[in-house]
């Protein structure tokens, strides 16, 4: 469904270039919840804005069921970490935003932001403004924005990073009863181990810049999965092991431009 | 730019709202309090008379003269002749100078383009066209108009443009995601987005607007505050310029405290976009 073939991206910076990402090769099927893991810095969410059709890449071909990737495009939507709500609008206003872009008239919006608003369990806060939300709420909120303009890949860039540990478990439960609901192909990126083991059918785990993929985590485990499991405790520790070096490499790299900008 | 104070404008008053929940604070009656001494030290000034009496009224006779403009109908007549100027003026410039600033804030081209004009021109006061105005369009409404208009256009222009290229990356990045057309962008994004700036502009070119047309009148007009406080001068009234000067500084207040406030709530307090105030 999304190949990504010798991906690179570079940016100019004043004395040179910094690669950011270099021969990105993966695939994800259709229906398939794949995690992109890697230490911070290490470009994953550049991979999923360059998918999104947000940046353009320097070399290499996205391929999305077929078409290459040049911009953004009615097959897609993104989930964002900071939620990306709009305050001037209603929770209803927000869901059906990418419908209304489209210039779908309001009679055609509403039945499907009332049947998401159901869907994500906040059908009494149609009405109310995001201020007025918790994050968790305003994070499905963005989650049902994504889902009304019924995309096919559904990209997610750490959409729970900035919730607090309680949320953030019954927010990847909810993810996943959506996610089974609506049958969407899931790109997820995360920081965090458990969080990929817990959702991801697959998670590829990546190197510190230059970001390549590093290794591809088949997780075959039934859902609801145990984290606490002999074999996913045995899965995680041999992730943290594939990760340790590269969190070590990418934390040499913010000192060394902490030194320099300093 | 010293037209872009978001914060200065709004952070020194009272929150109205609470202001108006509780009843008179005592943050309020201590202003109150303050005004009314001011009014007790005119009287001392008058009474020991520092300045000659046909040049400086009590404040019992500048109440007279409020009662007498009010009955013979010239402070209504005058002060209405004011406001449409300044609501037409101050309407002119931000039907200008918003659309303007929209453009300056999210194309580079434009920024580099016009910038220096606007530049150039924004340092000239707006009294300093009265010649010219009068040149071309004669005394009156349209020569005041255009005074108020060139005064006050670059608070909104410039406000516009700081909010509309400081608005917050992420909401342009899902208008792209979800494929939004240009002036879609503009109307459901963008504006909104720079409200806050915006309201601050208006709020600032209404000041500032306020502050020119009675410069304006005294020179270009036969009616309106500004001529009755000149005109007043021809008369020897002292007694009515200070009671036109305190009618400018009610309306002033009220627009401020009031319409400004009216419309912040029903827009920024609503959505939460503003600072804690």
């Amino acid at each position: 469904m999304l190949e990504v073939r010798a991906l690179s991206k570079r940016y100019a910076v004043d004395d040179g270039e910094i690669v950011a990402l270099a021969e990105i090769d993966a695939a994800v099927a259709e229906g398939e919840f794949v995690c992109l893991l890697g230490p911070s810095g290490c470009g994953k969410s550049t991979l999923l804005k360059i998918v999104a059709g947000l940046i353009p890449a320097s070399d290499g071909t996205i391929r999305i069921g077929g078409r290459d990737v040049t911009g953004p495009g009615p097959d897609r939507a993104v989930v964002f970490q900071d939620y990306a709500l709009f305050p001037w609008m209603t929770v209803t206003d927000n869901v059906e935003f990418g419908l209304s872009a489209r210039g779908v008239p309001p009679e055609r919006r509403h039945p499907v932001s009332a049947e998401l608003l159901r869907a994500v369990g906040l059908a009494e806060f149609a009405q109310k403004y995001p201020h007025h939300l918790s994050g968790g709420m305003k994070q499905r909120v963005s989650i049902a924005r994504a889902l009304a303009v019924d995309p096919v890949l559904l990209l997610m860039d750490e959409p729970f990073g900035a919730l607090d540990a309680q949320t953030r478990f019954v927010m990847q439960r909810e993810l996943l009863r959506v996610w089974r609901a609506y049958r969407k192909t899931v790109l997820f990126v995360t920081h965090s181990i458990e969080e990929a083991l817990y959702l991801g059918d697959r998670v590829l785990v990546m190197t510190a810049r230059p970001g390549r993929i590093k290794a591809n985590i088949v997780v075959a485990h039934e859902r609801p999965r145990d984290m606490a499991s002999v074999e996913l405790t045995r899965l995680r520790t041999r992730t943290l092991e594939l990760l340790s070096d590269e969190i070590a490499k990418s934390m040499a790299q913010e000192e060394a431009t902490a030194e320099l900008t300093s | 730019m010293s037209e872009i104070a978001i914060e200065s404008t709004t952070a020194a008053r009272v929150h109205p709202a609470r202001r108006r929940r509780r009843g008179l604070s005592r943050e309020t009656k201590l202003g109150w309090a303050t005004v009314l001494g001011f009014v007790l030290l005119w009287k001392l000034v008058h009474t020991i008379g520092v300045f000659p009496p046909w040049a400086f009224p009590s404040p019992e006779q500048v109440v007279m003269a409020f009662v007498k403009t009010l009955r013979n109908g010239e402070l209504l007549k005058n002060t209405w002749a004011s406001v449409g100027r300044q609501l037409v003026g101050v309407a002119l410039a931000a039907l200008v100078g918003i659309p303007l600033g929209i453009t300056l804030g999210s194309s580079r081209t434009a920024r580099a383009a016009l910038l220096p004009l606007c530049r150039l021109m924004y340092p000239i006061p707006g009294i300093a066209w009265i010649p010219l105005a009068i040149l071309w369009f004669g005394i009156g409404f349209k020569s005041t108009v255009f005074v108020i208009f060139f005064s006050g256009i670059w608070p909104i222009l410039f406000n516009t443009m700081t909010g509309v290229a400081t608005l917050d990356g992420q909401y342009t990045d899902v208008a792209r995601v979800y494929l939004a057309p240009r002036l879609f962008y503009v109307r459901r994004i963008l504006i909104p987005g720079s409200l806050p700036y915006i309201i601050t502009g208006i709020r600032l070119t209404y000041g500032v607007g306020w502050r020119v047309i009675v410069g304006a009148e005294m020179i270009s007009s036969i009616t309106g505050l500004g001529f009755m406080i000149d005109d007043a001068r021809w008369q020897l009234r002292p007694d009515i310029m200070v009671a036109g000067m305190i009618t400018i500084a009610l309306i002033g207040w009220v627009m401020e405290n009031w319409a400004f406030d009216w419309l912040e709530r029903v827009t920024l307090e609503r959505w939460g976009m503003k600072s804690a105030a």
